[in-house]
């Protein structure tokens, strides 16, 4: 089962590269365009979220090592410390994780107040919030 | 106009973005030869099981290596709950009319959640607590048993979570936590050190320190989320 | 147990976790137990400063995993000072918020005094820390405390500048995030003195590309121009001891953060050219803007950034007698502009709409306090014989030493259109028919008490600069040797020459 995914791993080096940065990338783009362009306040914030989706996502792909293994010395893996993948950047995305959400929580308890106080949920409609 | 403008610097960042990360191979090996302790990540896969007999690498970053990362995350969980209370706060009087703002929810959801929550906090529980031997640990641990309790205050109005008792925990758990790393500064080593006699390899009691801070943890995010998602859904009906 | 950097961090976060549950038996505790709390910072402040005048730095290593594999605490005369006026300034602050709006119900005590508490904790945060990562996480802490202070008052536009405070500083946070993921990628570690010692292997074209994400990132903490689109909104919208720290606390971190990057990781020649401009912009566009408010603490928040531009233009210098002038200026600020803020918050919660033709002649019924303003603003726009004065002085003859002609005619420029502002503000104040209807609050004694050590401060550094800058003039040794800060961290040497 490795072997065959190393086969493939090796054979489409470039189009796995171009997926998984592509993918992360196109992520984050998309997430500021939503953040920049869209009038709804929740859709902004949902924007920022996956403009960090993107982020996470990148951070992780970036630990792939090829032919890694998970980093976990279950019984049967005491010995593979040398084929184990990068722990390290999922320890950080697993604290970045959960910094976006207290982001997105304190960002849509602003939205709740801004909208019992104007009615509206639309940026424009905001007088203040102006760049 | 002003959407012209954006998807063309969007264009530019996206390029200038890929044109950086082409000179990162994917794949490639970064951490160097693992006994040569070259990079972090070398060191903590040389050292974790036998300087910390805990099998999970992530777990042991987390909770021990960088300790003082998760403290700060701990924290920042709390002042968003607590800023989130302080951003919707409603006097007294206006409690009582708080309302559930939920649509009736169907008969497949009433049934079917009544089965799955006992299930879904057992299943949080178990990922907190074995969060050293297999991949979790208290942040997901806690939020699979948050997600149990969103699906009940979805499906069931009269479902209360008693504030009281959260607030409790909540304190409670990050006092131990933060106790914890005093108790390493009191005991004459720095803080937050893994003080206790490490067990054995893979079993559940290994790791000394690690999986009690873990499940302590575990409680925090467990709370803190349910709390945030009540006061979230329990937003005044207008009149 | 003996007193280490750790206890900035544990001995707030032991107070938040324990509020919420001992302001259940007294009402009163969570105003009081900041204070303790911040007093105890003091006294950390001087007991970690001797260290510091001892051995040059205090380390720290948490969790018992030393240098790189850990995560250290780290102080330098710089960081040391900075976080010891912090800790000055907070309780300052605590003391003068005491009892600011009589009317305040027992949750939101609770919820405010933990926001305040923490926010100044984060800050704290940010500078001792020597690992980049973490550094992200205090950064975070500062963020959502800010904008869950600033949304505080119900009957204001709070959260409207919240939620755009938010949304910029998510967005650094991201951009922040993405640099430290492939800086990550380039040198295997996080600890700072390690990335700054393996800076040279990575490639010139991702090192850019690393630096300019930072700067973005940090820059909206620190205030740079086009990013501080959020300053006036929150500054003006939050309470007064709020926005009192996010002058004289927040800004130094994010400024700080800003500083230790680019002078300790990166320490590319292109870098200061670029403080300098940017600087000069901010500066400029800051002041000309502060020109035109009517709100007070408006006028005051763009006076703020103004005065953050120019410290950034002094770093960017370069020199020793420029970065000695730059801490200069960033003491001084901190203490001046916490005055003004303190006052103007007083003059203004005496105001009817919150606009500087609103308080025409109130220095009959509030003399002290408009004395003092008077006083702030005298030493904010440089006059001798106060404190603004010298460190004004200071980065003009730096400048000069490099011959930067162009930059001491730009700054003499914008002094001038500093004293525009202001004294209209001190002319209303004295010399206007008083129109004012409106019942008087007079502060507290506690207030009282703060705003005068902030002034006697200001005057004595005045006639006595000696009592600051022989220290400073060490800091900024040590904070352009890069060296040496590698080699305590790590304790080898480094391959920097």
């Amino acid at each position: 089962m490795q072997e065959q995914f190393n086969e493939v791993f090796t054979k489409y080096h470039e189009v796995i590269t171009w997926g998984v940065y592509g993918t992360a990338i196109a992520l984050m783009l998309i997430g500021l365009y939503a953040i920049l362009i869209k009038k709804n306040l929740v859709k902004i914030i949902i924007g920022l979220t996956i403009m960090d989706a993107g982020i996470h996502l990148l951070f992780v792909g970036i630990g792939y090592i090829q032919n890694g293994t998970a980093p976990i010395f279950s019984p049967g893996y005491e010995n593979a410390a040398d084929r184990m993948v990068d722990p390290v950047p999922q320890a950080l995305v697993l604290t970045a994780i959960i910094i976006g959400f207290a982001i997105t929580a304190v960002a849509l308890s602003l939205v709740i107040r801004l909208y019992k106080h104007h009615h509206t949920a639309k940026i424009d409609q905001i007088k203040s919030l102006k760049w | 106009m002003k959407k012209a403008f954006v998807i063309i610097l969007l264009a530019v960042l996206g390029f200038f973005l890929t044109k950086t990360f082409m000179d990162i191979p994917f794949g490639e090996n970064r951490i160097g030869e693992v006994s040569s302790n070259e990079t972090a990540a070398g060191y903590y896969l040389n050292n974790t099981p036998a300087k910390t007999k805990v099998a999970n690498v992530v777990t042991a970053i987390v909770v021990n290596y960088r300790g003082l990362d998760t403290l700060g995350e701990v924290t920042v969980l709390f002042l968003a709950s607590t800023g989130l209370a302080s951003i919707l706060y409603r006097r007294k009087r206006e409690e009582e009319d708080a309302e559930r703002l939920s649509l009736p929810s169907s008969r497949i959801m009433r049934t079917g959640v009544r089965v799955l929550f006992p299930a879904i906090v057992l299943l949080g529980i178990y990922v907190f607590i074995h969060g050293h031997l297999t991949p979790g640990g208290g942040f997901q641990g806690g939020t699979i048993v948050a997600t149990g309790f969103l699906l009940m205050l979805i499906s069931y109005k009269g479902f209360n979570t008693d504030h009281n008792r959260m607030v409790w925990i909540e304190s409670l758990a990050g006092l131990s936590f933060v106790g914890i790393g005093i108790w390493g500064l009191i005991s004459g080593n720095t803080f937050l050190e893994n003080i206790p006699e490490t067990g054995i390899l893979n079993s559940l009691i290994s790791g000394g320190l690690i999986p009690i801070i873990y499940i302590v943890v575990g409680f925090k995010v467990a709370v803190e989320l349910t709390g945030i998602l009540d006061i979230l859904l329990n937003i005044k009906p207008k009149k | 147990m003996v007193i280490t950097p750790i206890h900035y961090i544990f001995v707030p976060l032991v107070a938040a976790f324990a509020i919420p549950l001992l302001s259940k038996i007294n009402k009163e505790l969570p105003r009081i137990i900041p204070g303790f709390v911040l007093f105890y910072n003091i006294i950390i402040s001087i007991v970690l400063m001797q260290q510091v005048n001892e051995f040059g730095y205090v380390s720290e290593v948490i969790a018992g995993w030393k240098a790189p594999w850990g995560i250290n605490l780290i102080i330098t005369p710089f960081s040391g000072f900075l976080v010891s006026l912090i800790s000055v300034l907070g309780f300052l602050i605590w003391m003068y918020g005491y009892r600011f709006k009589q009317v305040i119900d027992r949750g939101e005590l609770r919820t405010y005094n933990i926001l305040q508490m923490m926010m100044i904790t984060g800050a704290i945060g940010i500078i001792i820390t020597g690992d980049i990562f973490n550094l992200f996480v205090f950064l975070e802490i500062v963020a959502i405390t800010a904008v869950s202070l600033t949304a505080f008052y119900r009957e204001r536009d709070g959260a409207e500048a919240g939620f755009k405070y938010l949304l910029i500083g998510g967005f650094a946070s991201s951009l922040i995030l993405l640099a430290i993921l492939i800086l990550y990628t380039q040198v295997g570690t996080l600890n700072m003195a390690e990335i700054a010692d393996r800076m040279h292997t990575v490639p010139s074209g991702i090192k850019a590309t690393i630096l300019i994400l930072f700067i973005v990132g940090f820059g909206i903490e620190a205030e740079l121009f086009p990013l501080n689109g959020w300053v006036p909104d929150a500054y003006s919208q939050a309470p007064g001891p709020t926005s009192t720290a996010f002058a004289g606390i927040v800004a130094k971190a994010g400024v700080y953060g800003l500083i230790r990057i680019i002078f300790t990781l990166f320490d590319i020649d292109g870098a200061y050219d670029f403080l300098i401009t940017a600087g000069l912009i901010t500066m400029i566009v800051a002041e000309a803007a502060a020109l035109k408010q009517t709100n007070l603490k408006r006028m005051l928040a763009y006076s703020s950034i103004g005065q953050m531009g120019l410290a950034l233009v002094a770093f960017g210098i370069g020199t020793k007698e420029a970065v000695f002038a730059a801490m200069f200026l960033l003491f001084n600020h901190a203490v001046i502009k916490s005055l003004l803020f303190m006052t103007g918050s007083i003059l203004m919660y005496n105001s009817k709409d919150k606009t500087i033709n609103s308080i025409k002649g109130i220095y009959k019924k509030l003399p002290i306090i408009s004395l003092l303003f008077a006083l702030g603003a005298f030493a904010i726009v440089g006059l001798p014989p106060f404190s603004g004065f010298w460190s004004k002085l200071y980065i003009l003859t730096a400048a000069a030493d490099k011959n930067m002609i162009f930059l001491i005619v730009t700054i003499l420029a914008v002094s001038i259109v500093e004293i525009v502002y202001y004294f209209r503000v001190i002319g209303k104040l004295y010399f206007a028919e008083d129109e004012n209807v409106i019942e008087i609050h007079k502060p507290t004694p506690q207030a009282f008490v703060a705003m005068a050590v902030l002034g006697v401060t200001i005057i004595v550094v005045g006639f006595n600069p000696d009592l600051v800058t022989g220290y400073f003039h060490n800091a900024a040794d040590i904070l352009l040797d890069k060296a040496s800060y590698i080699k305590y961290v790590l304790n080898v040497e480094s391959v920097i020459q």
